[in-house]
């Protein structure tokens, strides 16, 4: 069938389909609930993993170990060359900066996607910060690519489905930033 | 159910999730989530319980003082995180995730304006 048919409407037949497909799938009690505990999981993830980012030195010393270790492999065993070369130049010579950055970032995105707050906001931070990390370790020794990638699909997911919206805050608090003329709510309502 | 008692069931939700967290003083290895020290088992549970009187009260400002305290009490782990250990609280960068979280959710809930705030802002 092609999209014509749709748009003709004339077909009986055609109007069933279209209306078959516009039904959305998470009215269902168990799908909102099953959304849920995807965002919780993700943030889960993100904040048990947070945890051995350890300040100050974040694991730079001999032998170095920990967030530094897991830097310098984008370094030692490259995925792509630029970006190797922007470790190298800039974030490993100044880490104690940049894994500050690391151990914000990652409690903000353990904390809002468990809550449920801004998250499609968080869900693309998580995009971006996956794809860091992926560009860090990937072609390290035993990793699993696949572990990366469905990191970023999961994420994907969780800001397609604006999974904040069931059993997070930002459904129960959308109605009201709807209401409210405030830039801070208007860029909750775009970010949940 | 009534929007406003679905704002302090949630506000429940987090200092439950709080309580249970305390939980972890046991848990270590794997499955252990979030570092809990014996200090910061207190902050769980007097924090948790706080929320938890605030949501059951439908108090607005109780629920922004818990949800306060829980950002001091991330900002405190976090300072001690930048010493260089645990300190004190005797938790970690995962602690300071759970207590930005329920610090920036029970606040988010606490800002809703109530019926009766709105009221008194008119009748002024």
């Amino acid at each position: 069938m092609t999209g014509t048919d749709y748009a003709a409407g004339t077909d009986s037949t055609a109007d069933t389909h279209s209306t078959a497909r516009a039904v959305p799938v998470l009215p269902s009690r168990l799908n909102r609930a099953l959304l849920a505990v995807v965002r919780i999981g993700v943030g889960l993830l993100w904040l048990q993993n947070v945890g051995w980012k350890t300040p100050p030195n974040f694991g730079r010393g001999d032998p170095p170990d920990g967030l530094y270790l897991s830097a310098s492999y984008a370094v030692s065993d490259p995925v792509l060359p630029p970006f190797a070369w922007l470790m190298e130049r800039f974030v490993l010579p100044n880490f104690t900066f940049f894994g500050w950055m690391v151990l914000l970032v990652e409690a903000a995105l353990g904390a809002f996607l468990v809550i449920g707050l801004a998250t499609r906001f968080w869900a693309l931070i998580g995009i971006a910060q996956t794809v860091v990390i992926a560009l860090s370790v990937l072609n390290a020794p035993h990793e699993w690519y696949w572990s990366y990638l469905l990191m970023l699909l999961v994420h994907v997911a969780l800001f397609a489905t604006a999974a904040g919206r069931y059993g997070g805050l930002d459904g129960l608090l959308r109605p009201e930033w709807e209401l409210s003329r405030s830039w801070a709510a208007r860029w909750l309502v775009r970010v949940s | 159910m009534n929007w406003y008692r679905r704002l302090d069931r949630a506000a429940i939700v987090l200092g439950l999730v709080s309580i249970m967290s305390a939980a972890f003083v046991f848990v270590h290895g794997t499955f252990q989530l979030v570092q809990i020290g014996t200090v910061g088992l207190v902050v769980a549970l007097v924090l948790g319980l706080l929320a938890i009187a605030a949501g059951w009260l439908a108090e607005r400002t109780l629920l922004i003082a818990a949800g306060v305290g829980f950002l001091l009490a991330a900002t405190v782990q976090l300072v001690l995180l930048a010493g260089g250990g645990s300190g004190f609280l005797g938790g970690n960068a995962s602690t300071f995730s759970l207590w930005l979280g329920l610090g920036a959710g029970l606040i988010a809930i606490g800002l809703v304006p109530r019926p009766e705030a709105i009221e008194e802002t008119s009748q002024a």
